[in-house]
């Protein structure tokens, strides 16, 4: 196989080429791409601009103004409601449930994948694949009581740990088989090559499969984190105090016997997604340079 | 290759997260206490210190709060603690704590179907003797609220907090505008539906995607038509019960009102619990609701002076020509109740039994619930409830005290009567009635596959 | 780590079979000790209960295959499993174009692209009860979308008509889920050599042929990731169509995780309930082996031969 190295694009390039270089840039406009884009724009924003809009509107005045119009008296009293109501603890809780279901569950997953790709002629590693392949489906509502039972028995009730161990083991199976594809793709000679340089299987484990597979290290990264940032049942039934809820619970706050304060909820979905909005902003660059690293032609 | 050098950079900064992480995990979890009190986490198992679980939601939880407060501070050596969970999630919740045996000593709940399985699952204390020994307290409250308590003959919860029954509520602007006069009968409520359509307002507003919602119109129906024993039959497992002619003249009825276009268009997307039903109400979009007295609280702060100003009528639902049904029956939630867990020690049990006897329901409750306006459940409070400053409120209250204390029979909420298999079907076969995609017949069928379920 | 003697590079197949320097076994360890306590033993457990008769609250029996009798013969059983695929199969048609679209899009260079990405993030972020809470409200016949801006055919009844309702919980699922698998497209198109292009270019290519001759062939395993991850999701996709439409109306919607929460959670009969779990885990194991054939099939790279 060759590996060609990135090619620039040409700084020599034929006078005619230049000539045409107006025409293949106007081909080069992706009119489908834009319009799908600017449409899925209108679509995303129409109802977060209603979410915003109504977090500043009283609970009163809800329903006899236009939805859509900003509020004629905006109160900053849903806000000043949800972060007195022990938001901040609730945002604290989902991020180290969050961090700590992603990260230790992507590691492991990611070993095993390369154990069950590297070492494909193997029975045991085989039987492990097959046993996670079963696993993709399992749905967290039927085994939650027995997970309840299990949780219980090992003493971990009504803490953070308990959303995190079977978060994790919901999420090995999926990670495994994104990965292990990956992992399949990292041509063999790569390893040859290093292994006669004297590297252990270890060693290509961190330094030749995991900086080619970061693309769906960073996609299942996401993917884990984002379920378990807005998982709701595990915490439900795996926790108990107050100072254990993780942000969906959190609203329940605003959630009455028999109405809930749809003015205050939105204050609370706000708050909580700003700050990983920002986080998003700044971190993308990093994000899509995880996203696209891997050896170049 | 640069590949290797990044990837131990990689590694390590994926380590930097995560030993934050595990860090903040160690002192997260397991050993803080929990923040409500005495005790620790897990349910029943805390030593001698009771604990009670119910829901989210002011005005409720903050009565609660304060009663279980009042009730701690005279009992500083044998305190409750309380946790609250939002509605759906305490449904789903007590059950996996029931099951798993770690439940709270205080067990909040809704009487009826649900209560018979906590019965038959032996998970809750037989309250009979109790109630035997302490007369006084039995006969304060409501007679009509001990039947979503008993079980077999036997009584397992103490009937708490409020008496809410379904009322019918008017617009009283929007008749007037049309020059109507609130229905008499049920004759009366479909010689009106065409009157208001072609004003383009909603004859009755209904927040259809709830499905319960549509299920107090069956309630009603069925028992002014026929009388109590029609769903009675079905309550105590007789067989075909819902084939009864009254039965499928009530649901035929039902579909008689829909087809006419009784209810506000896209009534199926409508929820319940953001109040926009209610919304539909004070609004003047529609001209009639019916509804549970619950709703009369958030109207009034909603609706603007919907409430206040006067404009709001309300009745109990009219009778139907030729039924049999007493016209003072009326059905909803004739209380809430408290259990006590069978499971939770001598001395847990002792504290929630002293807790029943002694602060729930005292004055200081009775006078909180009346100011948050709704009606105790408990006899002799009419002159507390025409005494409240507000007219209007004045006049709410007696009216809900008068229908509920008079009321020949006082049903319970059909989905939460039955067991919980059938509640699930019914509610259901009542979605698909109401959407006119099954007949009468067909519901009647589908229901009595689960009698006695 | 150095080891001793190297084997020569003369045969590569032996090589590569036995292609370790090392045990690797120990690697999967880990993973494999967490999913046998946390997923294969509940998992056990379920089974266990597919056999028994409990409510939930009381003592379990011994039911013997009752329950399976009753939910293979059970009407409701197919029409789940039909709501199911046609959920998945759904979202999947109507996700991977708009995300493939947006994320060729995304991947170019104008600076109002990062903003717009940004943007379309954040549906992501948004738990299932504050989309189903803004849903319900927007999609109300009388103070949500249809009114708000006047707009007669926005005014539905969206969450009453069978149909429609799918629709609705196609197309929230959609919006949640588009900007994820958007941005794993961006991340493949990125990768495509530019190099690759301008030879297409300089042949004569257009805009439309590169993209079905190049683009769409060098995503292919793009694809399979993004449709692996829609697939495998959807199947026990359950928060958001609980909340949403609660499995209405009537049962428009009630795909197979939610009529196994129903019958356990809210009919209380445990017993069927993990039958149904049994067999959502088979009809997953199914769909897993398909992926791996599609999937796992090319065992050579995609990029040899370049």
């Amino acid at each position: 196989m060759a590996t060609t190295v990135h090619t620039p694009s040409p700084v020599t390039a034929a006078p005619h080429q230049k000539e045409h270089a107006g025409l293949r840039r106007l081909l080069r406009l992706n009119w489908l791409g834009g319009a799908a884009s600017w449409l899925w724009l209108a679509v995303v924003v129409v109802p977060l601009y209603w979410i915003v809009v109504t977090s500043f509107k009283e609970q009163r005045a809800y329903f006899t103004n236009n939805p859509f119009a900003p509020p004629t008296a905006p109160t900053l009293d849903n806000y000043k409601l949800v972060v007195e109501s022990d938001f901040p603890r609730y945002f604290l809780n989902s991020m180290v449930v969050a961090l700590g279901t992603t990260v230790p569950a992507v590691l492991i997953a990611f070993m095993a994948s390369y154990a069950i790709v590297r070492g494909s002629g193997s029975r045991f590693l085989g039987g492990v694949s097959g046993l996670f392949l079963m696993g993709l489906a399992i749905p967290l509502q039927a085994t939650v009581i027995p997970v309840y039972l299990i949780i219980i028995r090992m003493g971990l009730y009504d803490s953070l740990l308990a959303i995190i161990l079977p978060s994790i083991a919901f999420a090995i199976p999926l990670s495994v088989l994104v990965l292990s594809n990956f992992v399949r793709d990292v041509p063999k000679e790569l390893f040859e090559s290093m292994r006669v340089d004297g590297a252990s299987e270890w060693g290509m484990l961190w330094r030749l499969a995991f900086p080619l597979t970061r693309p769906a290290l960073v996609t299942v990264s996401i993917f884990n984190g984002l379920t378990v940032w807005n998982g709701f049942l595990l915490p439900l039934i795996l926790t108990q105090s107050p100072d254990k809820r993780t942000l969906p619970l959190g609203l329940w706050t605003f959630q009455g016997q028999y109405s809930v304060n749809v003015p205050a909820v939105l204050a609370s979905v706000v708050l909580s997604t700003l700050p990983i909005l920002v986080l998003y902003a700044i971190g993308r660059r990093q994000l899509l340079g995880g996203l696209t690293a891997g050896f170049s032609k | 290759m640069e590949a290797i050098t990044t990837s131990r950079r990689n590694f390590l900064r994926l380590v930097g997260l995560g030993v934050p992480a595990a860090a903040a995990l160690a002192a997260c979890s397991g050993s803080t206490p929990s923040q409500t009190g005495a005790g620790g986490g897990s349910g029943g198992g805390a030593k001698g210190a009771a604990t009670y679980w119910f829901l989210t939601g002011q005005p409720q939880q903050g009565i609660r709060e304060d009663t279980v407060n009042r009730f701690n501070a005279a009992n500083p050596k044998t305190k409750i603690a309380t946790t609250e969970f939002q509605n759906d999630a305490y449904k789903q919740k007590i059950k996996t704590a029931i099951g798993a045996g770690k439940a709270p000593t205080l067990i909040w709940g809704w009487g009826g179907g649900g209560l018979k399985s906590y019965v038959d699952a032996g998970q809750v204390v037989d309250l009979s003797g109790w109630f035997g020994q302490h007369g006084d307290i039995k006969n304060r409250i409501f007679p009509s609220a001990f039947g979503a308590a008993t079980v077999d003959g036997k009584i397992y919860a103490m009937p708490c907090e409020t008496v809410t029954p379904i009322v019918l509520y008017w617009n009283k602007k929007v008749f007037d505008t049309v020059g109507a006069q609130p229905p008499q009968s049920w004759g009366d409520i479909l010689d009106l539906v065409p009157k208001f359509n072609a004003k383009g307002i909603a004859p009755f507003s209904l927040g259809g995607q709830s499905r319960w919602t549509n299920m107090m119109w069956l309630e009603f129906l069925y028992d002014r038509i026929g009388g109590a024993e029609v769903f009675q039959n079905v309550f105590d497992g007789q067989k075909n019960a819902w084939s009864q002619p009254a039965s499928i003249q009530a649901l035929t009825e039902c579909q008689k009102l829909v087809k006419a276009n009784g209810f506000v268009k896209g009534f199926s997307s409508i929820t319940a619990d953001s109040n926009a039903d209610q919304a539909l109400l004070y609004t003047g979009k529609a001209a009639m609701m019916l509804h549970g007295a619950w709703t009369y609280g958030s109207m009034k702060s909603d609706g603007g002076d919907f409430v206040t100003g006067g404009h709001l009528g309300y009745m109990n639902f009219p009778p139907v020509d030729g039924g049999k049904g007493d016209p003072s029956d009326t059905v909803g939630n004739p209380g809430q109740y408290l259990s006590i867990s069978s499971k939770a020690s001598a001395a847990e049990q002792e504290i929630a039994k002293k807790f029943l006897s002694t602060t729930l329901l005292d004055d200081t409750e009775i006078q909180k619930w009346i100011a948050s306006g709704n009606v105790p459940v408990v006899k002799g409070t009419r002159s507390k409830l025409a005494a409240v400053s507000d007219k209007t409120d004045a006049a709410w209250l007696t009216f809900v005290y008068d229908t509920s204390s008079k009321a020949g029979n006082f049903a319970q909420s059909w989905d939460q009567a039955l067991p919980p298999t059938a509640a699930e079907t019914l509610l259901d076969n009542i979605a698909k009635l109401f959407q006119l995609s099954i007949s009468p017949q067909q519901f009647a069928d589908n229901m009595n596959k689960v009698i006695g379920t | 780590m150095t080891t001793a003697a190297v084997p020569r590079r003369t045969a590569p197949s032996r090589a590569v079979r036995s292609g370790r320097n090392g045990p690797v076994a120990w690697m999967a360890l880990p993973a494999l000790g967490m999913f046998l306590m946390f997923g294969v033993v509940p998992l056990l457990g379920v089974l266990a209960l597919s056999f028994a008769q409990w409510d939930g609250l009381g003592a379990i029996h011994a039911a013997g295959l009752s329950n399976w009798r009753s939910v293979l013969s059970d009407p409701g059983l197919p029409h789940a499993l039909w709501v199911t695929f046609l959920v998945m199969f759904l979202s999947w048609a109507a996700q991977t174009p708009l995300a493939l679209l947006i994320g060729v899009f995304l991947a170019g260079h104008q600076p109002y692209r990062a903003v717009l990405a940004v943007i379309y993030f954040v549906p992501l972020l948004l738990s299932s009860a504050a989309i189903a809470i803004t849903y319900k409200a927007l999609l109300d016949p009388n103070f949500g979308l249809g009114p708000g801006l006047h707009l007669g055919i926005l005014t539905q009844d969206w969450l009453g008509k069978p149909a429609l309702a799918l629709g609705v919980v196609i197309f929230v699922v959609s919006w949640q889920f588009v900007p994820f698998h958007a941005l794993i497209y961006q991340g493949g198109v990125m990768q495509i050599p530019a190099a690759m292009y301008e030879a297409a270019a300089i042949d004569g290519a257009g805009r439309v042929r590169q993209f079905f001759s190049i683009t769409l062939p060098q995503l292919k395993y793009t694809i399979i990731t993004s449709s692996t991850l829609m697939v495998v999701g959807s199947l026990t996709f359950f928060d958001l169509i609980f909340v949403l439409t609660a499995g209405g109306p009537g049962d428009a919607t009630r795909v197979l995780a939610l009529d196994m929460y129903k019958r356990g959670f809210q009919a209380n009969l445990m017993g069927p309930a993990s039958a149904i779990a049994v067999i959502l885990v088979l009809v997953g194991l199914g769909l897993a082996l398909l992926l791996r054939r599609i999937g796992g099939g090319a065992s050579d790279s995609q990029l040899e031969g370049a």
